[in-house]
């Protein structure tokens, strides 16, 4: 895990370089990708400057603001190719304020949860309470957050409870999951990665009347200690929002046990790990084989 | 009401119920069932608009009920009218047969006027419903509508959020009658609504089995309905496209309702294309074609909304087209109806309707709806869960598990079991009163039987108006005592009468104000053809073709067997068993050991399921004809239905084969002359008289190679060189030749000449190689137009008499080598001008990578 301190919450800007690689052992012919290749912009955060290349040249690269108001990139090779490559480098000004736990403690989990639904706009609280596809709200994913997030708790302790539940009882461990584990999955084998552990956080709140999102973005992070940090070794990442009942959301990180600071930069957010796919593509080929290479770089800018 | 009778005549029939007959039977089982009935009112006297029925009904006797029953299904049949899954899937079941019951439901015109008044408004209401769902959404801001029964249903399609201009072009509505009679709304369809074309079908088949009522009555005509879809299609591109192109995107033959989107395609006038057809490029859709790619404007959608782009929507769709929902997001595509417009057909907006009537038109809703419970509201799902015995109850979505359920049928434990699912997610389900129904009658061998029946009507918006098929599709079970009514189940079709008061016939055309209308249907551009039809084109060409080679060989060997068989060692068995092996080699069908010659003949006729054989050979020309049953004449498909029945069950053994191959060669020949009579020579005739062309050449020289092309016995020699000619449809000419002296003296000689190099024989592979050269032109493929015309100039130097010289080796070369180069050209043609995409794959995102500090 990252610790947490005062420092966190500074006001920084980083430049995030996002590059995704496919690589096949035949021509395609025509590839159509989907993907979030800017930065939304989020009161804890303002976008800079974005650049996308993508090579081959694409014939079209198109940007639209989805349902969620995600900045969402259409893009259409029509070039034979063996190699795709789609690198984003963003420029974003972060600054995330610290929670204020004690105002959340003003409401417990059912108050919090019977004033959301009366005065929230409904739209919003029903499209995040609603199970949604990664996210189904079963008796399982109920008895789970009924241990933590109990109808008299305080909200703001509940919170920081179940966030620091889930990394207790979760081992974090890539390679055993993947884009269809479920939450029942999840809970039966007890590790995943972030995405997992986000899914089973937002599983709890909604369960409890809480409307959760799912929020996808980067982390910076720091190298082991006397280590110079590795070009393309940072990741993408993934955690949980909640909507409280002053109509602000607090996110949470189960996979690092704090709530987030200015080391979180935002992409998009939705219900769940589909909604935000950070690239998906279909493609027209009779390669039968692809492989597919990550790397992100999230680079702290020296303030001007 | 111009109803033609007269007023002492409808009391004749009214009093006329003399206690025997079909109509008396009827009303006795009428009176004992309940609810309204289409034809006697609460007094049990018959309603006078249904006299054009009940009057014809009395004349007809159950006798002439049940031969009109026959006819209807006869004509089901000879129409391919089907329904079901894999209808036409020649690997799954044969499809199950629509089934019309032969009596029309006749509706008032005084009573339509009203329905459809009220459909008027329902439609309106459910466009500024889909308006505020994918726009503003304030409806749901303003808490008229709970928000979870709109975005907890799976037909709200967040990937079309914001997508501007979506017409709700298409409606359809299933009605019933309640116990007042009135109608009242079962069900709104509004994703892509199927059975107007079954609705036209319906038609057709009740007007000629019900000839002289159908011309008596004065009812509305259905085809201009059609012509004005057509236009409202158009339209839907925008004004700024002069002759838009629209295409009917179908899920395939496989589907359940494929038969009706085929029909539409061809009511309509605009093409049935699949996925595959279709591909986007640069942010437009485009019907792929190696001649020249057309651009899409609108596309009439019976793809399920979730499978029509894998990108967008469901990933694992092979189905829809990637791009196309970025294409609509463009503006450069518009899709009928709109990819979000299946969660209108969410019951749970039912019990909101009549407050959205009034906020959103500031109008009493007209048409009421089954009393309806979303159980998303709490005190509504205490109601629904509290009387499960006498609700019906329904998911607010068709998933794949049963649609409705009712509640007085189950069990107390299976009771238990949907409150459980129930309050699982209750937000998902729906209670409601059921509706009572009418009953209306069905012909059965026993007599008039009532059935429960339901309604479901069409529309069509078009410029500010929204039309209403002046008829619909009606539906009728086999039991009154059940209130299911659907196809899965058994249910029949029925014709539905609007009668007008206008003069017979005029309305239900088309109005054609020249200011508004400037043609009847907006000129629609004749579509570039898609691999995957030119293919299927092409194979109907082929199989035809090769079903008649195949059928005329086993008709001469038949003969022959029929009289030589008995006879071994004689030069007449000889011939036989060189005509036999031939139609061995031809449909790689060899003989099972101990087989007689006309076993092994008749095997060769075989059945639809063993490759190789006739049968198989003319059941695939039917499944060819099904891929692009938009680009043939209607008249194919009573012909191909009369093909597929001759051969779907061998022949009795002792019954002569000859007069299966008889029909067989008929039903052909009519297939040839419906093709060739009724296609415009253009890139679509290419492909299809390609296929008969290089199919026909193949035949004639693999069939050569198989008989002349061996030295014989000269008397066998001459005895199969007359087979050969016989089978190739040319003994004829040749016998005159000879005997006018006219032709080669040799009989080998003319038969080479007639079948291989004589231009005017329109049997010889010459003649065919010259139309392959045409109809390649039309293709617009010029290299294989010049290699055609190089194999016939070959053809035409050949000089017969050195090439059928000694032990005709060289004919052998010479047929072999034109065997190669047709292929060949055969081969570039398909790869061509056929290929389908590569493969589609899905890449899903990055998952592994994600990781924490």
């Amino acid at each position: 895990m990252s610790r947490q301190g005062p420092d966190d919450f500074t006001p920084r800007s980083y430049e995030v370089r996002h590059r995704t690689t496919y690589t096949y052992d035949e021509d395609v012919t025509t590839c159509y990708e989907r993907g979030f290749l800017r930065p939304r912009e989020t009161p804890s955060q303002r976008v800079v400057s974005n650049d996308v290349d993508i090579s081959p040249e694409p014939l079209l690269v198109s940007e639209h603001r989805d349902h969620f108001g995600n900045e969402s990139f259409y893009v259409e090779v029509r070039t034979p190719h063996r190699v795709l490559e789609v690198t984003k480098t963003s420029v974003v000004h972060v600054a995330w304020p610290l929670v204020d736990l004690a105002a959340l403690d003003r409401w417990t989990v059912a108050s919090a949860a019977e004033e959301i639904r009366r005065t929230g706009d409904p739209a919003t609280v029903s499209t995040h309470l609603l199970p949604s596809v990664l996210v189904d709200v079963d008796d399982a994913v109920c008895a789970y957050a009924a241990t933590h997030l109990t109808p008299t708790r305080p909200l703001g302790e509940a919170v920081v409870a179940l966030t620091h539940a889930i990394f207790d009882d979760f081992d974090y461990r890539s390679g055993v999951t993947n884009v269809r584990t479920t939450l029942q999955d999840l809970l039966e084998s007890r590790q995943g990665v972030c995405q997992d552990f986000t899914h089973l956080a937002l599983g709890c709140l909604r369960a409890v009347g809480l409307p959760g999102r799912y929020v996808s973005g980067y982390l910076e992070t720091a190298p082991p200690p006397g280590k110079v940090k590795l070009e393309g070794a940072d990741a993408s990442h993934a955690w949980a929002s909640v909507l409280t009942p002053d109509g602000t959301w607090v996110d949470l990180d189960p996979t690092n046990d704090h709530l987030a600071d200015s080391r979180y930069v935002v992409t998009a957010w939705g219900r769940d790990f589909r909604d935000v796919s950070p690239l998906k593509g279909v493609i027209f080929t009779e390669s039968t084989t692809s492989s597919l290479k990550v790397g992100v770089d999230v680079t702290r800018l020296p303030e001007l | 009401m111009s109803v033609p009778v007269s007023a002492s005549a409808s009391e004749d029939v009214t009093e006329g119920a003399s206690g025997t007959g079909p109509l008396a039977d009827y009303r006795a089982q009428v009176r004992t069932e309940g609810g309204p009935d289409e034809w006697y009112d609460a007094s049990h006297r018959l309603r006078p608009e249904q006299h054009p029925i009940t009057s014809a009904v009395d004349q007809l006797g159950l006798p002439g009920l049940l031969a009109a029953r026959g006819e209807a299904r006869r004509l089901v049949e000879d129409d391919g009218i089907r329904y079901g899954p894999g209808a036409m899937d020649d690997d799954a079941d044969p499809g199950r047969s629509w089934v019309i019951d032969p009596l029309p439901v006749v509706i008032g015109s005084q009573e339509w006027a009203g329905l459809e008044s009220a459909l008027r408004q329902r439609a309106l209401l459910l466009q500024l419903l889909h308006d505020d769902l994918y726009g503003a959404r304030r409806l749901l801001s303003d808490r008229v509508l709970p928000a979870d029964v709109v975005l907890g249903h799976p037909g709200f399609i967040r990937g079309a959020d914001g997508i501007a201009h979506q017409r709700l072009v298409l409606t359809a509505t299933d009605l019933a009658r309640d116990a007042d009679g009135a109608w009242a709304v079962l069900a709104d369809k509004t994703a892509a609504p199927a059975g107007a074309g079954y609705a036209m079908a319906n038609r057709r088949v009740t007007s000629r089995v019900l000839g002289p009522v159908h011309r008596r009555a004065s009812l509305a005509r259905l085809r201009g309905f059609f012509d004005t879809m057509a236009r409202a299609l158009g339209a839907v591109a925008g004004s700024d496209v002069d002759t838009p192109r629209v295409v009917l995107l179908s899920p395939g033959t496989g589907a359940e309702t494929a038969f009706d989107q085929g029909f539409l395609a061809t009511l309509l006038g605009f093409p049935l294309v699949e996925g595959d057809d279709l591909s986007v490029r640069d942010g437009r859709v485009w019907i792929r074609s190696t001649g020249r790619s057309e651009p899409v404007d609108v596309v009439l959608r019976r793809l399920d909304a979730e499978f029509c782009d894998p990108l967008e929507l469901r990933a694992d769709s092979q189905l829809g087209l990637p791009g196309l929902v970025e294409s609509a997001r463009r503006g450069t595509v518009h899709l009928a109806n709109p990819l979000g417009s299946g969660v209108l057909e969410n019951p749970g907006l039912t019990p909101y309707l009549p407050a959205l009537s009034r906020r959103l038109l500031g109008e009493d809703l007209a048409l009421p709806s089954a009393t309806t419970w979303w159980c998303g509201e709490p005190a509504e799902l205490s109601h629904v869960l509290a009387h499960l015995d006498t609700l019906v109850v329904k998911p607010i979505s068709r998933g794949a598990v049963v649609a409705a359920r009712f509640g007085w049928d189950l069990s107390s434990a299976e009771r238990d079991d949907l409150r459980r699912e129930i309050s699982a997610r209750p937000w998902a389900w729906v209670g409601q009163e059921p509706i009572a129904m009418s009953t209306a009658p069905v012909v059965t061998p026993t007599g008039l039987t009532p059935g429960r029946f339901v309604l479901r009507t069409f529309g069509v918006a078009h410029a500010d108006e929204h039309h209403v098929m002046p008829g619909g599709l009606g539906r009728v079970n086999t039991s009154a005592a059940s209130l299911l009514v659907s196809n899965a189940s058994g249910a029949l079709a029925k014709d539905v009468w609007v009668l007008t008061d206008e003069p017979s016939g005029l309305r239900g055309w088309a109005s054609r104000d020249p200011a508004t209308q400037p043609a009847l249907v907006r000129l629609q551009r004749r579509a570039a053809v898609a691999p995957r039809v030119a293919d299927n084109l092409f194979w109907v060409g082929r199989y035809a073709e090769r079903a008649e080679g195949i059928a005329r060989l086993l008709r001469v060997a038949d003969d022959l067997a029929e009289d030589h068989a008995q006879r071994p060692d004689t030069p007449g068995a000889a011939t036989m068993a060189v005509m036999v092996a031939a139609g061995a080699r031809l449909t790689g069908l060899a003989p099972q050991p101990g087989m007689s010659p006309s076993d092994h003949i008749r095997a060769m006729v075989g059945t639809p399921q063993q490759v190789g054989t006739l049968a198989h050979t003319g059941h695939r020309i039917v499944a060819a004809a099904e891929n692009v049953r938009d680009q043939l004449s209607q008249d194919i498909w009573h012909v191909l239905s009369r093909l597929a029945r001759t051969l779907a069950t061998p022949a009795p053994t002792d019954v002569p084969l000859r007069q299966q191959l008889d029909v067989v060669l008929e039903s052909l020949l009519a297939v040839a002359g419906v093709v060739h009579e009724s296609m415009v020579r253009d890139q679509t005739w290419g492909f299809l008289d390609g296929g008969v062309r290089v199919e026909r050449a193949q035949h004639t020289v693999a069939l050569l190679r198989a008989t002349l092309a061996v030295e014989r016995a000269p008397i066998t020699d001459g005895q199969v060189t007359e087979s050969v000619l016989e089978a190739c449809e040319s003994i004829l000419t040749h016998r005159r030749r000879t005997a006018s002296g006219e032709g080669p003296a040799w009989p080998i000689h003319s038969a080479t000449s007639l079948l291989l190099v004589d231009p005017g024989n329109p049997r010889s592979v010459a003649f065919q190689v010259a139309r392959l050269g045409k109809a390649l032109r039309l293709a617009a493929d010029d290299d294989l137009v010049e290699r055609a015309e190089a194999l016939g100039a070959s053809l035409a130097d050949l000089d017969l008499v050195d090439v059928c010289a000694g032990d005709r080796a060289e004919l052998r070369d010479v047929l072999a080598t034109v065997e190669t180069t047709l292929r060949a050209i055969s081969a570039d043609l398909t790869a061509r001008h056929f290929s389908r995409k590569p493969t589609q794959r899905v890449l899903l995102g990055d998952w592994a990578g994600a990781g924490r500090p």
